[in-house]
């Protein structure tokens, strides 16, 4: 702890007792959900997926749970993993000696908000429109007798193409810095040529993987938060990094929900506290954070940096923080009565496309909200509200062998999340398309074709993310639940839920952080029992050309079940287009030949769970923003 | 002999008494000829697991992780595979002559048994995902291309 702005060591238990809270600094954390627990028999109940986390977290090991090779880096905090305080003591220690920040001509950076997107085949043709645009320009100019282009531009007809030119003149200055940035960070993969000034692939994964460092959602592109991390000193986006990191250990520390995102134009919503007055709702989130950032004194790169030297990287193994932590608002007790609103938005169920294949847009101006409230007093208060996604029209594979369109909704009306299930496994139903199923990766010196385990999970790539919520009716008079195959849970392919054109197979997503945040909340404040890992043995093989695959799924996740389970209601939303109720048969895709009328659909609640784009990466980003 | 690379993997044959767990060290390719020591890591049990593979129908394969051939399952015994524990997941190919290769995977979590089914070649279009051959051009294919039904079919409903 910090007394009189010095550390001093002290036990944790006194710390607690005397009114701190005991921030975990060690590189052995994990949130809540993928901790050790034990049974009430005292044995323990271990969690496959922990030492996976802790591995990815710390560098060791890579998403199978396999050896990293030596030098190589996981940058998953983008996708709910963030990286340990010994990684990112490294990383402050190596960057303070590297010089990719100075002599960076900050200005050609900072002209531009993005860098436009041109296709590397494009390049040319488009180097090729500019210069004759110039041209016909410096024609104007001089037949307008001004001396520059800006003068010229005061001709409302040849503004934009003026602002073009010049845009693109700056956006090729700001490329090359851009590029001498990445290629200083490391960011370009072995072996993968780059040509400078093309957004080739080389150039899009190394600004993936940028991204990836810095937790940004912009999906490989060079937009406005790419360009301001990559205009800033590499210290200053450890820092960044470094608050975020402690974000997520003292909302665990302190098990807070409220990050602010309810607040609008008119601020915080409100609601009455137990002295009769109005209370904003607070943005708990950044409150706690700032308060341990400054307690700590890790409130600037330059503190922070002095921070990592000053503990060895011995230190982080278990190092943990007391800190004195602004008071939890009076709704706040070891059992809460919260509940979930799903709305499900403007909907539409009618086909993308046309006959011939053409798309038919279907725009949104509300789009699917995930709402957390706290019922305290006979008032329902907000905690949260996040972007989530309902089902659209997704690809499946059909019993014939061939891929049709299948609408996968999301339900309405009342449900109850019962199950919680951290590191959950996805049960592939045979309506996957085979392509998803399948990846290459180098095994023991030898790249070849496995099963792509990253869609199944557990991991932060499976379809069910980190951690689910499973939405079911509650059974009455002894009968069962009744499950639809309906989540909310973390999801990697972000751009569904930030996209204008994002969808899921029904299920309700939330960025992994999100999610393991919303379920380490409500684990620790409603009753529940650890029943932990649920092992089975399931089997199923599938052919893909000339071989046999296998999928073996030796476990469903780790399960918490909460007793009494958690109310969830979604709302229909409104109906937009023609159809006003979803198709529920297989729809033939446009331009392919069948061999005969489409299948059955298969209805089990795994077969409308989940699901995976085909081809997708983390982010969705190769589809386009449509995973 | 890969069983000889510390640290790394032992693998031994072990007898064929599936279901009572029993698995005698002897190494794979000297079966019923010497016993072998496998890694000294492996002899601490909580160290390590046993992943026993067998095929079905009971065929002698080969079974490869990556570049690294692992042995023979000397049927009617299984392979068994001894790995540190926990030590991350096993991407395994199953080759029998006269029969699709396998790609399974084995885990080390815990101790468990693998029984691979094998397919032979004929029988390829008995396993999902085999596609179905489209009828030559100019034959009816119904519905292809047509547009989706007007009507929506009934949602399942919930038990009341």
């Amino acid at each position: 702890m910090i007394r009189d702005g010095q550390e001093t060591w002290t036990s944790a238990a006194g710390a607690a007792r005397s009114g701190y809270t005991v921030v975990d600094l060690g590189d052995d954390w994990t949130p809540y959900i993928f901790a050790e627990h034990r049974g009430p028999d005292g044995a323990p109940l271990p969690n496959r997926y922990r030492r996976v986390f802790l591995g990815l977290a710390n560098d060791t090991l890579d998403e199978d749970g396999e050896p990293l090779p030596a030098g190589e880096t996981n940058y998953l905090e983008l996708y709910g993993i963030p990286p340990s305080l010994g990684v990112l003591r490294a990383r402050f220690l190596e960057d303070e000696k590297q010089h990719c920040h100075e002599g960076a001509n900050l200005a050609a950076m900072e002209a531009v908000e993005t860098v436009g997107y041109v296709a590397p085949d494009k390049v040319k043709q488009e180097e090729k429109r500019i210069a004759r645009l110039r041209d016909e320009l410096e024609d104007a100019r001089r037949k307008a007798h001004v001396q520059t282009l800006a003068e010229l531009a005061k001709d409302p007809k040849l503004e934009p193409k003026v602002k073009l030119v010049e845009r693109r003149a700056a956006e090729k200055l700001a490329m090359t810095e851009v590029e001498r940035r990445l290629a200083c960070e490391g960011m370009f993969k072995r072996g993968l040529k780059h040509s400078p000034g093309i957004y080739d692939d080389a150039m899009r994964l190394a600004v993936r993987r940028f991204q990836q460092k810095h937790m940004i959602y912009e999906s490989n592109y060079l937009r406005q938060k790419t360009m301001d991390a990559l205009a800033r000193a590499p210290l200053a986006n450890d820092h960044e990094a470094l608050v975020r990191v402690l974000r997520e250990r003292v909302v665990a520390a302190a098990s807070v929900l409220e990050d602010g995102s309810l607040e609008g134009k008119n601020g915080p919503p409100t609601y009455t506290g137990a002295n009769g007055q109005p209370a904003p709702v607070r943005n708990l989130v950044e409150e706690l954070t700032k308060s341990a950032v400054e307690q700590l004194g890790l409130a600037t790169p330059e503190t922070a940096l002095a921070f990592f030297k000053r503990h060895s990287a011995a230190d982080f193994r278990s190092l943990r923080a007391a800190v004195r932590l602004p008071a939890l608002p009076d709704y706040y007790g070891p059992t809460m009565d919260l509940s979930i609103v799903i709305d499900r938005g403007e909907v539409w169920y009618d086909l993308p496309w046309d006959a011939t294949g053409a798309r038919h847009p279907q725009p949104r101006k509300r789009y699917p909200s995930f709402h957390v409230y706290v019922k305290y007093k006979e008032q329902r208060i907000p905690l949260v509200r996040w972007r989530t996604t309902i089902g659209g029209w997704r690809a499946e594979q059909a019993s014939d062998g061939y891929e049709y369109f299948r609408y996968k909704g999301s339900d309405v009306g009342p449900r109850v999340i019962r199950n919680v299930v951290a590191g959950p496994v996805w049960i592939a139903p045979e309506s996957t398309p085979i392509r998803s199923l399948v990846k290459t990766k180098t095994v023991n010196g030898l790249w070849q074709r496995v099963v792509n385990y990253d869609e199944l999970g557990p991991g932060f790539l499976s379809a069910y993310g980190l951690v689910a919520g499973y939405l079911v009716v509650p059974g009455k008079a002894g009968k069962p639940d009744w499950d639809n195959g309906i989540r909310a849970h973390g999801s990697s392919e972000y751009l569904s839920m930030y996209s204008s054109e994002g969808y899921s197979h029904g299920c309700h997503r939330l960025p992994n952080h999100l999610a393991i945040r919303l379920y380490s909340f409500i684990l620790h404040h409603r009753a529940m029992q650890i029943v932990g890992d649920q092992p089975v043995n399931i089997a199923r093989q599938f052919l893909l050309g000339d071989d046999t695959f296998e999928i073996r799924v030796p476990s469903r996740g780790y399960q918490y079940v909460l007793e009494p389970p958690l109310p969830v209601d979604v709302l229909e939303g409104e109906i937009k287009g023609t159809l006003k109720k979803p198709v529920m048969t297989y729809v033939p895709k446009p331009g392919v030949r069948y061999p005969g009328p489409p299948p059955a659909v298969p209805n089990s609640a795994e077969a409308r769970a989940g699901g995976v784009s085909p081809g997708r990466s983390a982010g969705g980003d190769d589809e386009g923003g449509a995973p | 002999m890969t069983f000889r690379k510390r640290g790394l993997l032992a693998v031994v044959a072990g007898l064929a008494i599936l279901g009572t767990g029993a698995a005698v060290g002897l190494g794979a390719e000297k079966a019923g000829k010497k016993a072998v020591v496998a890694d000294p890591a492996a002899q601490k049990a909580d160290d390590k697991v046993h992943i026993t593979l067998q095929t079905v129908p009971p065929r002698k394969a080969v079974v490869k992780w990556g570049s690294k051939n692992l042995g023979m399952i000397p049927v009617p015994r299984p392979l068994v595979v001894v790995r540190p524990r926990d030590s991350g997941p096993l991407d395994l190919v199953v080759h029998a002559a006269g029969f699709l290769p396998v790609h399974t995977r084995a885990y080390t979590f815990s101790d468990s048994r693998v029984a691979i089914k094998l397919t032979p070649v004929s029988e390829k279009n008995t396993l999902f995902g085999y596609r179905q051959e489209v009828p030559p051009e100019g034959a009816a294919s119904p519905d292809a291309g047509a547009p989706p039904p007007s009507a929506p079919a009934p949602a399942p409903v919930p038990p009341r």
